[in-house]
């Protein structure tokens, strides 16, 4: 503090001058002898009050002129408690802001939250940028986004940091790092620097520090966004018959005691129990048969934990009906599926042998209802004798709403019996012809069979399915025979897809089963199935994508959200932890956004020891604040005058 | 230290002292050469008529009148017998007043009046009586008497006169006065009242009024300050009354008219009562050179 810092505040004290001249002029009136007091009438007491409000507003004028003299001769020494960037060599600034979205950061910070702090140093980087400088907005949330691009338009700037909103995401501080640096990489300014506005709190307390090694220099400002808090979230909640188990995670330095567990309906607390004193814990919540019946077919049975913690969002969490992974329905002739040896058919040992995390459930037929379909992943048809009339209707049922096929073509295919057809995968019949192609094409294969394709050149087999003209126009092959009849094909139907081999699941047929290629296709299949079919509960912030999807709603915690149509399909992503209902071509389906078990763990990671900011920064900025007080200054004197005038004039006249 | 009301009875001579000589100074500047008698009551000459009081001695009821107009008159004549001057003091705690611009106390100004027409009557060789309302506990006043004593005993009674006691709250106070000066005022008397009125009982004004039959000539004088008058206060100001301790506080400049009305019906109501009942009223402020109100007093006195 110089000598004329205090000095110039040291006017300020005068501010109790004007006060105790009030004080002295609104003091009580000393009292006088009158003779003829008897005669003297009392005040009219409007005239009183009203004089009473006139001094107070000319006080209050006086003393606010006093200060902002006081400050008027401070300001250009005035310190605020702001972020605002150095330039060492005076030039102009690149910089890109990491902005911290993920859940730990709403977490409370006095009477706002981590998040708004962090936005709120945002806000005073941009203020203190100039023209000139450019920059770029990053969001931390997992997964890494670009808010904006590097640009050097300040008021997009303003404008996007403005339009970022708190989510419940996780956090992944690298990818938002190795985005920024390839954001600075290409612009014209020497000056770079990235800031992050983050509590560094990802789950990985003991990862090398944020910054390290960095090629453009990394100024984490905001200490108090680090502080130590403590949280418990409700990870998932599954209902099982008359049980719903909750999983419930603390951070470390949480304290579970007194906490409740509580299975809620519509207000009404069914059942409840202690939380258990350690990080991690399964919580069994027992439902009474009435309560059973009762929450039959509703989705508002929900946990809730009791108590207060960092964040409020996560301490409830809605209960889903457990589920568990979809199994893949098989229906092949086990007399010919089957290898010689014995066992079970060759497709469902290919499918257990690539541990593929999926359940094989082998059925006898395709079933006739749509419902019986409706709890299969997807359904692999081992060259059937066709489909009766309600087995066309369930399948095509099936796949319209995003159902997958794998449809193997055989001998059996070609002579499916009168009133039986392929439809709605194939509209005509096929024939099971011999071929002469010794093998597939490997030029031609798509994606997934580029490098498996390799080892069909010499692909064995007498006879193929040949798949009649008008059908091929509709199908898109993955993979062909040298003549280029495809050996592995795919059709869309609505939301699902049907792929079709034109060799049947049969060692007597041809090798194909003997080969990588086959399990290459098993494995194509099945992924691209359990892409489609997302499960009841994810993650927040993964992406929800509704292949073939003509119309798409989706109305979450927070209202309805907006669907994002890049890409052949439209996917939505949860911003935030919660029950989300979904209405895909007029269907409707509800899905949970749940928690990221590592936004739990709120223990920050270290920052590197450069990132202090020094020569990139200044947490507590001086501010030249002198045109705006001069300004006060001199609406306070005008109002001062006009006081008076006013005050005057009814003397006048009174 | 003294007590309050010590301070209170202190009186403010102010420029008026010394009362001795001032007094003759006035009554030098008052013409007071051989007069015809002011005094009007049996005689050979004619004097008036003036309305009945009761006690007024019934041979002098002008009995043509009260068969003409129906109305009770008295007549009146003037004498050349000499005239009793009875004064009348008002020592209350209210007269100690002396304000801004006045050159002391009402009681000192009224004293310094009273002294003067005593001056005056003595030099004509009328006897001068002096009686208070209020002031100190024992102080009886001068008795009526004639000579250069008389002008000494009542100038040595005014000087050490002080301005106590509540007329308002005690009514014995205007009963000992007026009841002692009916009793031994004699016919033909002219009695001289000097007061501000201020904190008298409401039915002061008929009592004094009443005094005025048996012949007996009432002048009533009231002596305020000029404060009293013109009300010059400004801003929010708190007043206290010197009798009965009332306390007001207000805004001067929003109540100045209505106090100078309530005065100015105060005013009036005094002389209507008084001058109804062949009384006089003068009004008189201390600010005012004493030699004309003295004069004043004089002149309606006739």
């Amino acid at each position: 503090m110089t000598l004329v810092y205090a000095f110039a505040l040291a006017i300020g004290l005068f501010v109790v001058a004007p006060y105790l001249a009030h004080r002295l002029r609104r003091r009580r009136a000393e009292e006088r002898d009158f003779a003829p007091a008897r005669l003297v009438p009392l005040a009219p007491p409007r005239a009183r009050s009203r004089a009473r409000i006139e001094d107070r507003a000319l006080l209050a004028t006086r003393l606010s002129a006093i200060l902002a003299l006081a400050l008027l001769g401070a300001s250009p020494l005035v310190r605020c408690s702001r972020l605002s960037l150095a330039r060492a060599s005076g030039g102009s600034v690149a910089m890109a802001i990491v902005l911290d979205d993920s859940m730990s950061m709403r977490a409370k910070l006095g009477a706002t939250t981590r998040f708004e702090r962090a936005r709120e140093g945002a806000r005073q980087l941009l203020s203190s940028t100039r023209d000139g400088d450019a920059v770029a907005i990053l969001l931390a949330g997992s997964p890494a986004r670009v808010a904006l691009a590097a640009t050097a338009d300040l008021s997009a700037a303003r404008a996007a940091v403005e339009g970022i909103q708190e989510s419940d995401r996780g956090t992944d501080l690298d990818a938002s790092l190795v985005m920024a640096r390839g954001l600075l990489a290409d612009l014209p300014q020497v000056d770079r620097r990235i800031v992050v506005l983050s509590d560094l709190a990802d789950g990985h307390p003991d990862a090398p520090p944020v910054g390290e090694g960095s090629t453009v220099p990394v100024w984490i400002p905001l200490p108090e966004l680090r502080g130590a808090v403590s949280d418990c979230a409700i990870l998932a909640a599954d209902r099982s018959g008359g049980e719903v188990r909750a999983r419930i995670v603390c951070s470390p330095e949480a304290s579970t005691k007194g906490r409740q567990v509580a299975l809620v309906s519509g207000g009404r607390v069914l059942a409840h129990a202690a939380l258990p004193e350690s990080r991690s814990a399964e919580v069994s919540l027992g439902l009474s048969l009435d309560d059973v019946k009762r929450t039959e077919g509703q989705g508002s049975l929900s946990v809730q934990l009791s108590g207060t913690d960092a964040i409020v969002s996560d301490d409830v969490a809605p209960v889903v009906v457990k589920a568990g992974p979809r199994p893949v329905a098989v229906v092949a002739d086990p007399t010919d599926g089957a290898p010689a040896t014995g066992g079970i058919p060759v497709v469902e040992q290919a499918l257990a042998a690539l541990g593929l995390e999926i359940t094989v459930r082998p059925i006898p037929a395709i079933p006739d209802r749509g419902e019986d379909l409706g709890l299969f992943l997807g359904v692999i048809v081992d060259d059937p004798k066709g489909f009766t009339p309600e087995q066309r209707r369930a399948l095509g049922a099936f796949v319209e709403d995003g159902g997958f096929v794998l449809l193997a073509l055989g001998p059996r295919a070609a002579s499916a019996p009168l009133g039986a057809s392929l439809e709605p995968i194939l509209r005509h019949t096929t024939t099971w012809d011999p071929t002469s192609s010794p093998g597939v094409n490997p030029e031609g294969a798509s994606g997934a069979f580029a490098e498996a394709a390799a080892g069909g050149i010499d692909l064995d087999a007498k006879k193929r399915a040949v798949i009649a003209p008008e059908d091929l126009r509709a199908i898109g092959p993955l993979l062909s025979w040298t003549d280029g009849a495809p050996l592995f094909a795919r059709r869309t139907l609505g939301r699902g897809e049907a792929w079709i081999v034109t060799l049947p699941f049969a060692i007597d047929a041809s090798d194909l089963l003997l080969r990588p290629l086959f399990l290459t296709l098993l494995d194509a299949w099945t992924t691209e199935s359990k892409a489609r079919a997302s499960p009841r509960r994810t993650a927040v912030g993964t992406m929800w994508s509704f292949p073939g999807a003509h119309t798409l709603e989706v109305l979450g915690p927070s209202g309805a959200l907006p669907v994002s149509r890049e890409g052949a399909s439209p996917s939505v992503a949860p911003e935030a932890i919660g029950l989300y209902t979904i209405a895909v071509d007029g269907k409707t389906e509800s899905r949970v956004a749940a928690p990221v078990e590592s936004e739990i763990d709120m223990r920050p990671r270290r920052a590197s020891s450069s990132a202090g900011g020094e020569g990139l920064g200044d947490a507590h900025a001086a501010v030249d604040a002198s045109p705006a007080v001069a300004l006060a200054l001199l609406v306070l004197m005008a109002l001062e005058m006009a006081l008076r005038l006013r005050a005057r004039a009814r003397a006048e006249a009174a | 230290m003294p007590s309050n009301s010590a301070f209170r009875s202190a009186l403010d001579w102010g420029s008026l002292a010394p009362l001795r000589l001032r007094a003759r100074l006035v009554a030098e500047g008052v013409y007071a050469g051989a007069h015809r008698s002011a005094r009007r009551g049996a005689g050979v000459e004619f004097g008036g008529h003036r309305a009945y009081s009761p006690g007024d001695d019934l041979r002098w009821l002008d009995r043509r009148s009260l068969l003409l107009h129906d109305r009770l008159l008295v007549r009146q004549f003037e004498t050349e017998t000499d005239r009793a001057l009875r004064l009348v003091v008002d020592a209350t705690a209210s007269m100690g007043y002396r304000g801004a611009g006045a050159p002391g106390a009402k009681l000192a100004w009224a004293a310094l009046v009273a002294a003067a027409l005593a001056r005056i009557a003595i030099g004509s060789g009328d006897p001068v009586g002096l009686t208070y309302l209020g002031g100190r506990v024992g102080s009886a006043g001068v008795p009526g008497s004639g000579g250069r004593e008389a002008f000494e005993r009542v100038v040595g009674s005014l000087e050490a006169a002080s301005a106590e006691g509540d007329a308002h709250a005690d009514l014995r106070i205007l009963d000992r006065t007026l009841g002692a000066l009916a009793r031994s005022a004699r016919r033909g008397s002219i009695v001289v009242i000097l007061s501000d009125l201020l904190d008298l009982p409401d039915a002061a004004a008929d009592r004094v009024a009443a005094i005025a039959s048996r012949g007996r000539i009432v002048v009533v004088t009231q002596v305020l300050a000029p404060d009293e008058v013109e009300f010059p206060f400004g801003g929010t100001v708190r007043l206290r009354s010197l009798e009965g301790g009332l306390v007001v506080e207000t805004d001067a400049e929003a109540t100045r008219e209505r106090y100078k009305e309530r005065l100015a019906k105060l005013t009036g109501d005094w002389e209507r009562v008084l001058t109804a009942r062949g009384a006089r009223f003068v009004r008189a402020v201390t600010s005012a050179d004493p030699v004309k109100v003295v004069r004043e007093i004089a002149q309606a006195a006739r």
